[in-house]
Parts: C-alpha cells; sequence; structure tokens
C-alpha cells in the first residue's frame, strides 16, 4: 500500500485525492488481476494501474472544479435563512426550558402529541388522559410557550 | 476517503477475490490471433481472389508491389502485435510506434505509385476508378477482421483503452488494405487513393470511438 500511494503522490498534488486513487486502483487491480503474468516484475504493472486512475482522478476533479465553485451558503440546512442563524441553538434550550415549566399534564400532552407525533387515541392510552383533556392540554401549553416567547422578545 | 476504508476496502476485495487463470503472454496471445487470420486470409485469397490480376496491375514494377505489400503487412502485424501488448498494463509503450516506420513507407509508396500513374495517364489519372468498391471492401473486411479481434483484445480490460483501440484499428485497417490487394486488380487513381485513406480513417477512427463499447475497459 506505500508503494500504491507514494505512486498516487507522485501523480497528484492533492492530498484529499490520493486515497480515492489508491482506493480507485485496488478496484481496478481487482478487476485485471488476470493480466499479471507470475514471474514478471510486480511494479510495473502496479505503477501502469496507479498512473492511469490518477489521470481519470485529475481529469475529473479538473471538469469538476470548472463547472462548480464553493457557495458556503449552499451547506446550510434550511430554505429559510431564520432558521440558519447561530443563535438557533439558544432558541431550542429556551423552548426546552419552557418544557420544562410547564405543569406535568400539558409538558406529557405536548410531548406525546407534538414532539413524538403520537396520534390523540395514542396519546391517551400512552399517557392514561383523555383525548379531550390532552386537546385542551396541548392548546394551553403551546398558549403558554408563546407568552414565554412573547415576554422574552420584549426582553 | 480516508485509510481505514482502504483497509476495509482491501478486505472485502480479498473475501471476493476467486482464483483466476492468468492470461497468456501478449505474444503468444498475438501471434495465435494473426495465425488464425492468416489461415483464413489464404483460404479466401486462392478461393475468391485474383492473384493473377494483382500481377497484371504491378507488371514491370513487381519491386514496388512487393515494398507497397509488405509495408502494409508489417503495419497491420505490428500494430496489432502492439494493441495486444498496451493491453496489458506495465508492457512497454514503445509498441505505440513500432507501427509507424511501415505506416509511413506505406503511405509513401502509395503516394509515389499513385504520382507516377498520374503522370503517366495525364488527367485521367483524377478519375475515380473503383472508389466505392475498395471503400465498402475496407469497411466490410475491416468489421470481420475487427470484430474477434476486438473481442480477444476485450479479455484483458485494458485500462487505458484509447491506444489499445487505435493501434488495434490501424491494424485492422492495413490488414484489410493488404488483403484488398488479392481482389483489387486495377490501377490506383489519385481519388481512389483518398478514399482508399479515408476508409482506412473510418476504420481507425470507428474502432477508437467504440472503445468503452468494444473493450470494456477497466
Amino acid at each position: 500500500m506505500p508503494f500504491a500511494r507514494a505512486a498516487a503522490r507522485r501523480r497528484c498534488q492533492s492530498d484529499a485525492l490520493i486515497e480515492d486513487i489508491v482506493q480507485d486502483a485496488l478496484l481496478t487491480i481487482h478487476r485485471v488481476r488476470h493480466t499479471y503474468q507470475p514471474g514478471r516484475p510486480v511494479k510495473p504493472w502496479l505503477v501502469t494501474i496507479v498512473a492511469r486512475r490518477a489521470i481519470d482522478a485529475n481529469r475529473r476533479w479538473g471538469r469538476l472544479a470548472r463547472r462548480e465553485i464553493c457557495d458556503p451558503t449552499a451547506y446550510e440546512t434550511f430554505a429559510d435563512p431564520a432558521a440558519n442563524k447561530e443563535d438557533a441553538g439558544e432558541a431550542t434550550q429556551a423552548v426546552a426550558q419552557m418544557l420544562t415549566n410547564l405543569p406535568p399534564k400539558q409538558k406529557e400532552a405536548i410531548e406525546l402529541v407534538k414532539l413524538r407525533e403520537m396520534t390523540l387515541a395514542e396519546a391517551s392510552a400512552a399517557s392514561g388522559q383523555s383525548v379531550g383533556a390532552l386537546k385542551v392540554n396541548v392548546h394551553r401549553a403551546i398558549q403558554r410557550i408563546r407568552r414565554g416567547l412573547g415576554r422574552e422578545d420584549d426582553a | 476517503m480516508s485509510r481505514p476504508l482502504t483497509d476495509e476496502l482491501i478486505a472485502a476485495l480479498a473475501d471476493d477475490a476467486s482464483p483466476v487463470k492468468p492470461l497468456a503472454p501478449p505474444l503468444q496471445r498475438g501471434l495465435a490471433a494473426l495465425g488464425v487470420l492468416a489461415t483464413v486470409a489464404v483460404l479466401s485469397i486462392f478461393s475468391l481472389g485474383d492473384v493473377s490480376g494483382l500481377g497484371t496491375r504491378y507488371l514491370g514494377r513487381e519491386a514496388l508491389m512487393l515494398a507497397e505489400m509488405g509495408a502494409m503487412l508489417a503495419t497491420g502485424v505490428l500494430a496489432v502485435l502492439g494493441a495486444f501488448f498496451v493491453s496489458i498494463p506495465g508492457r512497454s509503450r514503445l509498441w505505440l510506434l513500432a507501427p509507424l516506420p511501415s505506416f509511413a513507407v506505406w503511405v509513401g509508396l502509395s503516394g509515389f505509385g499513385c504520382y507516377r500513374d498520374f503522370v503517366a495517364a495525364g488527367a485521367g489519372g483524377w478519375a475515380a476508378g473503383h472508389s466505392l468498391d475498395c471503400f465498402t471492401f475496407l469497411l466490410g473486411t475491416g468489421a470481420l477482421v475487427g470484430i474477434p479481434l476486438f473481442w480477444l483484445l476485450s479479455r484483458a480490460r485494458p485500462v487505458d483503452s484509447l491506444p489499445v483501440a487505435t493501434l488495434g484499428g490501424l491494424g485492422v485497417a492495413a490488414i484489410s488494405a493488404f488483403l484488398l490487394q488479392f481482389f483489387h486488380p486495377f490501377a490506383l487513381t489519385a481519388i481512389d487513393l483518398a478514399v482508399h485513406a479515408m476508409a482506412i480513417a473510418v476504420v481507425v477512427a470507428i474502432a477508437s470511438l467504440s472503445r468503452r463499447r468494444t473493450l470494456t475497459p477497466a
């Protein structure tokens, strides 16, 4: 393997590509292993395969570099710009804090129905609350969280 | 990709590696292919060809005929052998150059013969002779010779298929042109020569462009 890596390094400047080239060469060696003649030196056979895969990788990389650009915003997770803000984690923590401040029945209702996405019937079976009570508790919990967020925004 | 993945890949390939029978040496495979081709060609020439017409065509310039046909045959043989060698990783790339001297002699002698006929015949030297027949013969023979040859070459799954296909195509075209001499007892005009050259270029181009399908490179 060090020999194959060295052969790849002689033909490729990018460290990121060398391991790709070595792995491509391994797959090729597996496919053309019947062309190696026992008794002949193995190094020229191996170097030719690695060199060919390095040329292919450099061409592929060149084509990609010509038609693609680096755009950091492409790595953002959500279409809504507000959702990609760095303080999104703080908002999540604030909501989690508000959930802990809810009365136990409301907290249980919102966890089962909204966070775990159970149906009302499933949540009723899991919690022992009636369907009507669940609806009321979810509604009240959301109102309470909204009020809490409103106070934070005002502050 | 990372080194742990490389190690996993090696392990997976080693698990999957069934024993294989190594290919015979390229010289042995190339000579065997040429031997079969020569047998079929000799049988075809003596059953369908016009050997006496060849003598008539080159009457008084037998040396030119021998040199020209020798150059064609040498180009075909060296190009076919070269294709077998280049298809194996690690073999000398000098085989790419092996058919070039004889190819240059072939082109030079054809041009010289054509020029001499043109000078002798005057304006008649520009007339089209049997160009279409020659074109069809070269393409048809090219297919008959090329399909089994490329099947044999594809067994090596060449990692760099373009030189293999180009040499194979040149070999096929040269052998087809050599065989044409036995079925083509007519004097060449400049137009005929141009059509020959075009047919040879078409055979080499088809061989090169279809290499991914015909040679199944690894």
